[in-house]
């Protein structure tokens, strides 16, 4: 094999700083990533406190745990928190840290740009917290903050103003970040590394970056709208700013979800060919929905205002259902590459293979309330709540998890314990079901979303008690996940290099990764596929047969 | 055709940003508001920017990297840089007087981008 030139370069001119500081200052796209990544687990498990305190007051009818203005305090800053905070930026942080290496780059472009990028979003995420210390407590109207409700009139807390301060800087560091990743993908990849050649990850993370530079700019121009409202609240008694605000917050509301999404999907997707054995099953087909898919997204903004009456319905509702197509090729891609595989039941595939089904409830779910009839009944109620977790933590968390799993070893070089991924694995399993699928149940009853309590005669109180059972487990699987983290660290098993016998190039290198990904020792195997390292093995495989053969 | 075969990554972010034009040429048919019309031509157009921006680097840059630039520091000037801009937004709530604080902040991440931004370059 020969050693690509690209993937030697000189020694640094100027000592760097070591140690912690080091690293938070560092322009290496492995530990930016490592970064962002690290940063939003932690937060996802400050959220998922925020979650569990709200199970502990809907456990049971008339719950007097939290006031009403506490307990909107705390949704607020969960869904906020889950949303800008940790399942957007965990998504792009797996692009930084994975995209330089598949396509076989040194770095990723514009490091120092990425970096700042993260830093925003850590001063985001720390002043949207900080609104929990404000007189009246953190921002309470919702992830979304509708005016005139999020006007200063009504929302006169400072906690609010932070949260618009904070969100619009970590979206800011999110679009720079998103740019950085696309750049890289279009600009930088290795020689032999042609578009139709890059795994399905990158592929995802164009997709995703797409839909970051044409939609996220519309967060901001939201916020800045909010921000002008807070200053002067009589804009909102005008229709034009109230429905704009929606229209301009939804055209970044519904895209984000994919960008929520794909990165997972496409995580699962290389997760089920490698423990299949088998190559990626319709390759050009997937590349080909993902961007449509992603292009579709931009277009169903309008079905989250159905309700308002001001919107076009029929075309959003042609578009939301449109997505069922770019969909099914997806969900035919995954079934069909483990189609005839031999599985290998390892903690990652555990959770790829889980997040087929339970995600399809999500996606139905979707084109149930993406149909006006539909959404006129169940608007604003918990069934909205269950579609959204089955989308966002059933399906997404599920291939957050997967990827975990998956590329752990490649970033540390340590394998994390079977048996607690296991173990994690099924207690996620049962709390996720069991916490969301009476939800359907309890929107379908009427219940509403964002109420604080409810009555004994309402009759919830039966499904919402089975629904912070179930967050219980879900916390108990938290738990063996964070301590499955800490002693894998800790009694650390060597990796290797490709503990998984890995498809793509990223596995080709030591794990963790070199700084400049690809050294002498460890150099870029000829790229032929979308899956090298799979080629390379056969290419092996066959010389073996050929030499045993002659022999004979 | 030839551009496209060339150029892939410019020919997939304009045809991204094409298909939205469509999308949105659709949208208009359905008579929506005129402000959410515009709202998605001006994504669709800030794609064809970002597209642009690509073609321009391809034309002018190699298809496949045979010479990286790899920063090799820099970094500390950036969550400095960070720390100011938060600061410079936290007038938004507190006072502008906190831009006092925020202007040093930034100038210290300017002196630091400048101290310590050296380049080296990878062998061709």
């Amino acid at each position: 094999m020969k050693t690509d030139p690209q993937a030697v370069t000189e020694p640094s001119p100027a000592p760097r700083p070591g140690g912690w500081l080091g690293v938070l200052t560092s322009t290496d796209h492995k530990r930016i990533g490592l970064l962002i990544l690290g940063t939003s687990l932690v937060l996802l498990f400050l959220m998922g406190v925020l979650a569990l305190l709200m199970r502990s007051q809907l456990a049971q009818p008339a719950e007097d745990v939290f006031s009403p203005q506490t307990y909107n305090q705390l949704f607020t800053i969960h869904g906020s928190g889950m949303i800008y905070l940790v399942m957007t930026p965990f998504a792009l942080g797996l692009g930084v840290y994975l995209v330089p290496l598949q396509i076989g780059a040194p770095g990723i472009a514009m490091p120092r740009t990425t970096l700042l990028g993260y830093w925003l979003y850590v001063f985001g995420a720390l002043t949207i917290l900080s609104g929990f210390a404000a007189p009246q407590g953190a921002h309470a109207d919702g992830w979304f903050s509708y005016p005139p409700m999020a006007s200063s009139r009504y929302s006169p807390s400072v906690g609010s103003d932070l949260w618009v301060i904070g969100v619009f800087l970590a979206a800011v560091g999110m679009i720079l970040i998103g740019w950085t990743v696309l750049w890289t993908v279009l600009r930088k990849r290795t020689r032999g590394m042609t578009m139709l050649r890059m795994p399905v990850f990158s592929w995802s993370m164009v997709a995703t970056c797409l839909m970051v530079i044409g939609a996220f700019p519309a967060l901001l121009a939201a916020l800045v709208m909010l921000a002008v409202g807070r200053v002067d609240p009589s804009v909102f008694t005008s229709n034009v700013w109230n429905i704009g605000y929606q229209h301009i917050f939804w055209f970044y509301g519904h895209p984000v979800v994919y960008v929520m999404f794909f990165p997972y999907l496409a995580a699962v997707g290389e997760v089920l060919a490698v423990f299949s054995g088998r190559r990626y099953f319709a390759y050009r087909g997937t590349v080909l929905a993902l961007l449509t898919f992603a292009a579709l997204s931009m277009s169903v903004w309008g079905h989250h205002m159905f309700a308002t009456g001001q919107a076009a319905n029929n075309y959003y509702s042609l578009t939301s259902i449109a997505l069922l197509m770019p969909a099914g090729i997806e969900y035919f891609a995954l079934v069909g590459t483990i189609m005839g595989g031999r599985l290998v039941f390892t903690t990652p595939m555990l959770f790829a293979l889980a997040f087929i089904p339970q995600f399809l409830i999500g996606g139905l779910t979707g084109i149930m309330v993406g149909t006006p009839v539909i959404d006129y009944h169940v608007t604003d109620s918990y069934f909205v709540v269950a579609h959204l977790h089955y989308v966002l933590f059933a399906g997404s968390a599920f291939g957050l998890f997967a990827a975990v799993y998956y590329w752990f070893p490649k970033a540390t070089g340590v394998l994390l314990r079977e048996g607690l991924g296991k173990l994690h694995f099924w207690l996620l399993v049962v709390g996720t079901n069991l916490t969301f699928l009476p939800m359907f149940g309890l929107g379908y009853l009427g219940m509403p979303r964002r109420v604080s309590s409810y009555f004994t005669a309402d009759g919830f109180g039966l499904l919402n008690l089975l629904s912070s059972c179930g967050a219980a487990v879900l916390a108990a699987g938290m738990l063996v996940f964070l301590f499955n983290i800490l002693e894998s660290l800790r009694s650390r098993r060597p990796a290797g290099d490709d503990p998984w016998h890995g498809h793509t190039l990223e596995w080709a290198t030591s794990s963790p990764p070199p700084e400049v990904n690809f050294t002498p020792e460890h150099p870029l195997p000829p790229i032929t596929s979308n899956s090298p390292l799979l080629d390379l093995r056969k290419r092996r495989a066959a010389q073996v047969a050929e030499e045993q053969k002659g022999r004979a | 055709m030839n551009t496209f075969k060339r150029h892939p990554g410019w020919a997939v972010t304009a045809a991204w940003g094409a298909l939205n034009g469509i999308l949105v040429g659709i949208l208009a048919l359905y008579h929506e508001d005129l402000l959410a019309v515009m709202l998605y031509v001006g994504a669709a157009v800030l794609v064809e920017i970002a597209a642009l921006a690509v073609l321009v680097s391809s034309r002018r840059g190699p298809r496949e990297h045979m010479r990286y630039r790899v920063p090799a520091g820099g970094g500390a000037a950036v969550p400095v840089a960070a720390a100011g801009l938060t600061i410079a937004a936290l007038g938004f709530v507190y006072g502008f007087w906190l831009m006092s604080l925020a202007v040093p902040v930034l100038a210290v991440a300017a002196a630091l981008a400048v101290h310590q931004g050296t380049w080296r370059r990878g062998p061709s």
